[in-house]
């Protein structure tokens, strides 16, 4: 594993101790203010751009619902089974097709969706199973595999918009998730915007002018290259990344301003932290962000399953039928592909707390837009929703099937890590033909 | 443990006495006003019932013809309700052999119904459900009288032993006492200690209402909620004037794993009975008077409890749960390689005196299963 050894060999390219304290001090002293500020939006878009944009640029929005949804309660009910639950399935847009109850108004959408009924992967923690579905449960390299978002970004590149390429609107705290990017390195990371706000301190302060500002930032452009001299051009590269993309941010502080949702969206969307995080999501892709995470925690429901997917679920419905119909009524469908998934379903067999437990044996995603075929459903489960029936299909699977959604050849594009060629998805699966365009 | 609650327990302490085992799960399980008969509404779609005369419960025909979940029963004389979480109503001669629905009402309500409640005076059958509605109904005919909606998912329903006032409790935890003629509450309780919006989910509710025989303590349950997703709590119960909406108590009767209370009675005896589940394996029976700080008698090792009937005579309980190492992430399967579901026993116990002449008498009646 060469670069493996690399990583554990003695750093040669590390910080001198007296270069730390010039650094700290210059930086102290010329870029309070703006250094803080740099995690903020950037690039105003041009008409023309953004025409390009719906063009030719493709985008995903990737919806995290974390801790597990139940497939059960959504995309694969099995009413009137044993370990069917207390709900209903409804009728949908796409004839034949049913879905829970709690869905009623993504059944209306149902024919603009794709839905995979035969997920079987392997992990079935949370603490394991999110960061192994999200990188695509590659064969182990002895490397880290980027999630998809930083892969995204890596592959596709951030586009013309100059706004971060992968960006995660979330509920709590934000900040730059390095560790998502994986041996991609920290430019490919997730800059997370906590409950969709701008990062703190973004607007320059009111005591420095343009001028000063400009001043601070030739400073800093100066002390970068000399920074950048004699070290990894992985680690400059990120950090020259940082402040292009604050400086982008600084500009496109709308982006954040959720005062201007309208009345009729937050009703539409739900006046919630999915439905409003959903619309800053919204927001992201239409400025040309490449890869656009909305998550939503609180689904790991062992407890009282039924109850809580009867309020969570009426939730997630609302915010994702908004943005799909949304995105479609706009013209981005086509070039958007949405993703919603967890990190696995939820256990057929109903526990003494009412609760369905982890299972990443049978379930469920949805997905719609880019490269995908619409109204169509891949995959079933035996009758009482306990094991697949058809092909089973990995998260590697769905890696192949992205891509080429995406048009990328997973098959025979491959990361280059230190001269070591490593695939982008999974070898021994494939994309999922039925889906795809 | 002081002299009263050692005299209580000499009397009341319950010893289990049969087990019968049902399988799929039941929702809850409930003696007949007759005692001769104990039915059980279940997952599976249908009411299940036993015939307890004998030595052994021994199981009869279930009543079928609901979809989804029974999770709702209520009885009047020798007629049974039910209701199911696809919104379907009936009403039964349990007694007899096969029983056939003496009426049905298809669509009560839209969706999920929580729960039933018959008029002291059985002329009324009370439903409330996920649809937040409240639907009242001619109990002998299951003709609609009137419905009014109320703005919640609404869990509970419980008619006033004596004045013919209507209670319900919602997901917020709010307790609304009604008159049957007006569709605005004649008063309010505030129980929104046992709510708790945790990030997309409303977690908690009322989840019990029970009163006293002289209708003058109502006592609601539900859990003081921490968190949502695996949900966990400390299992409450408010015990209210019901005149003056008064807070008389606030009784804390478990820790955050023993979660829900999903059941209470009041004893003639001026106890209550409680049940609670939570995390797998948690849970617990409580008896405890309304003003005590402590239970006379606790029980842990019924994990998972759901439902608590109390027998006509006052002499016996049954408790419905869920079997051990019902949870886990893994994919249980039997010999066969089949997948292997839950089941709920069902816990006779009988008071003290009762158990012990039981055990004298009726020797063969140990741990019982039917499936």
């Amino acid at each position: 594993m060469a670069f493996k050894q690399e990583v554990n060999m003695t750093n040669k390219f590390r910080c001198p101790q007296q270069e730390h304290q010039i650094s700290r001090r210059r930086w102290l002293g010329t870029t309070v203010g703006t250094t803080v500020a740099s995690w903020g939006l950037g690039g105003l878009i041009q008409p023309s751009v953004a025409e390009s944009l719906r063009r030719d640029h493709k985008q995903v929005l990737f919806i995290w619902i974390d801790g597990g949804m139940s497939q059960l309660e959504s995309w694969d009910p099995k009413p009137n089974t044993e370990f069917g639950g207390p709900f209903r399935s409804i009728p949908t847009s796409l004839p034949g097709v049913y879905i829970s109850e709690l869905l009623p108004q993504t059944a209306q959408i149902m024919h603009k969706l794709a839905v995979v009924r035969s997920l079987c992967t392997q992990d079935n923690s949370h603490s394991a199973g999110v960061g192994r579905i999200q990188r695509g449960d590659p064969k182990d390299r002895g490397v880290t595999y980027p999630y998809f978002g930083s892969a995204v970004a890596n592959l596709l590149g951030p586009g013309e918009s100059a706004l971060p390429a992968y960006v995660w609107v979330k509920p709590g705290s934000g900040g730059f998730k390095h560790q998502d990017a994986g041996f991609l390195g920290p430019q490919y990371g997730a800059l997370a915007f906590g409950d969709g706000q701008a990062p703190s301190n973004l607007s320059r302060p009111e005591a420095f002018d343009a001028l000063d500002d400009q001043a601070r930032n030739r400073l800093r452009e100066a002390a970068n290259r000399r920074y950048a001299q004699n070290r990894r051009r992985k680690v400059t590269d990120a950090n020259t990344y940082v402040f292009d993309t604050a400086q982008t941010l600084m500009e496109r502080s709308d982006l954040f301003d959720q005062s201007t949702f309208t009345r009729q969206e937050l009703q539409r969307y739900g006046e919630h932290d999915l439905g409003r995080h959903m619309l800053v999501g919204r927001r992201m892709l239409e400025a040309g962000v490449r890869f656009v995470k909305v998550n939503s925690y609180g689904w790991d429901t062992h407890g009282d399953n039924f109850n809580g997917h009867a309020s969570l679920m009426p939730r997630f419905d609302q915010a994702f039928s908004a943005i799909v119909r949304d995105l479609s009524e706009r013209g981005m469908l086509e070039n958007v592909l949405v993703i919603a998934m967890s990190e696995f379903g939820r256990t057929p067999r109903i526990n003494g707390h009412i609760g369905r437990d982890h299972w990443p044996e049978a379930w469920s995603l949805a997905m719609a837009g880019c490269g995908l075929q619409s109204g169509v459903v891949a995959g079933a489960t035996n009758p009482l929703g306990t094991w697949v029936k058809s092909e089973e299909y990995d998260i590697g699977h769905m890696f192949h099937t992205w891509f080429h959604a995406l048009g990328i050849d997973a098959r025979h594009r491959e990361y280059v890590i230190n001269g070591q060629p490593l695939p982008i998805a999974h070898e021994d699966c494939h994309a999922i033909k039925e889906l795809l365009i | 443990m002081s002299e009263d609650h050692q005299r209580l327990l000499a009397k009341y302490e319950p010893k289990e006495i049969a087990v019968i085992t049902a399988q799929p799960q039941v929702a809850s399980a409930h003696f007949s006003p007759c005692g001769r008969y104990l039915c059980a509404g279940g997952y599976d779609r249908r009411v299940r019932r036993w015939d307890m005369t004998t030595d052994r419960p021994r199981e009869l025909a279930s009543l079928g013809g609901h979809d989804g979940w029974v999770e709702a029963i209520a009885f009047h004389g020798e007629t049974l309700y039910s209701a199911d979480t696809w919104g379907k109503l009936a009403a039964w001669k349990y007694t007899a052999a096969a029983p056939s629905p003496v009426w049905t009402v298809a669509q009560a309500h839209e969706g999920w119904i929580r729960q039933l409640a018959v008029s002291s005076d059985g002329q009324y059958l009370a439903s409330c459900g996920r649809d937040q509605k409240i639907q009242i109904f001619r109990a002998d005919n299951g003709e609609p009288v009137r419905q009014w909606f109320v703005g919640q998912d609404l869990f509970c329903v419980l008619f006033h032993p004596h004045t013919g006032q209507l209670v319900s409790g919602d997901l917020h935890g709010q307790v609304n006492i009604w008159e049957l003629g007006s569709e605005d509450p004649v008063r309010t309780v505030d129980a929104s200690v046992l709510f708790l919006q945790h990030r997309l989910q409303d977690v908690g509710g009322v989840r019990a209402l029970a009163f006293d025989q002289a209708g003058k303590i109502l006592t609601i349950g539900g859990t003081k909620p921490k968190n949502g997703g695996t949900v966990q709590g400390t299992p409450t119960l408010l015990v209210v004037d019901f005149e003056s909406g008064e807070l008389r108590n606030t009784l804390e009767i478990g820790g955050p794993a023993d979660c829900f209370v999903h059941m209470v009675r009041h004893h003639d005896a001026g106890f209550l009975m409680a049940v609670t589940s939570g995390t797998p394996g948690n849970g617990r029976i409580v008896f405890q008077r309304p003003a005590d700080a402590e239970p006379f008698y606790l029980n842990k090792n019924i994990p998972n409890c759901h439902s608590l009937s109390l027998h006509p005579d006052g002499n016996q309980i049954a408790v419905a749960a869920t079997n051990r190492g019902s949870n886990g992430n893994g994919r249980p399967l039997n010999a066969n390689g089949d997948y292997i579901g839950n089941y709920s026993p069902i816990h006779l116990l009988a008071f003290s005196d009762v158990a012990q002449s039981e055990q004298a008498s009726r020797p063969t009646v140990s741990k019982s299963s039917t499936s």
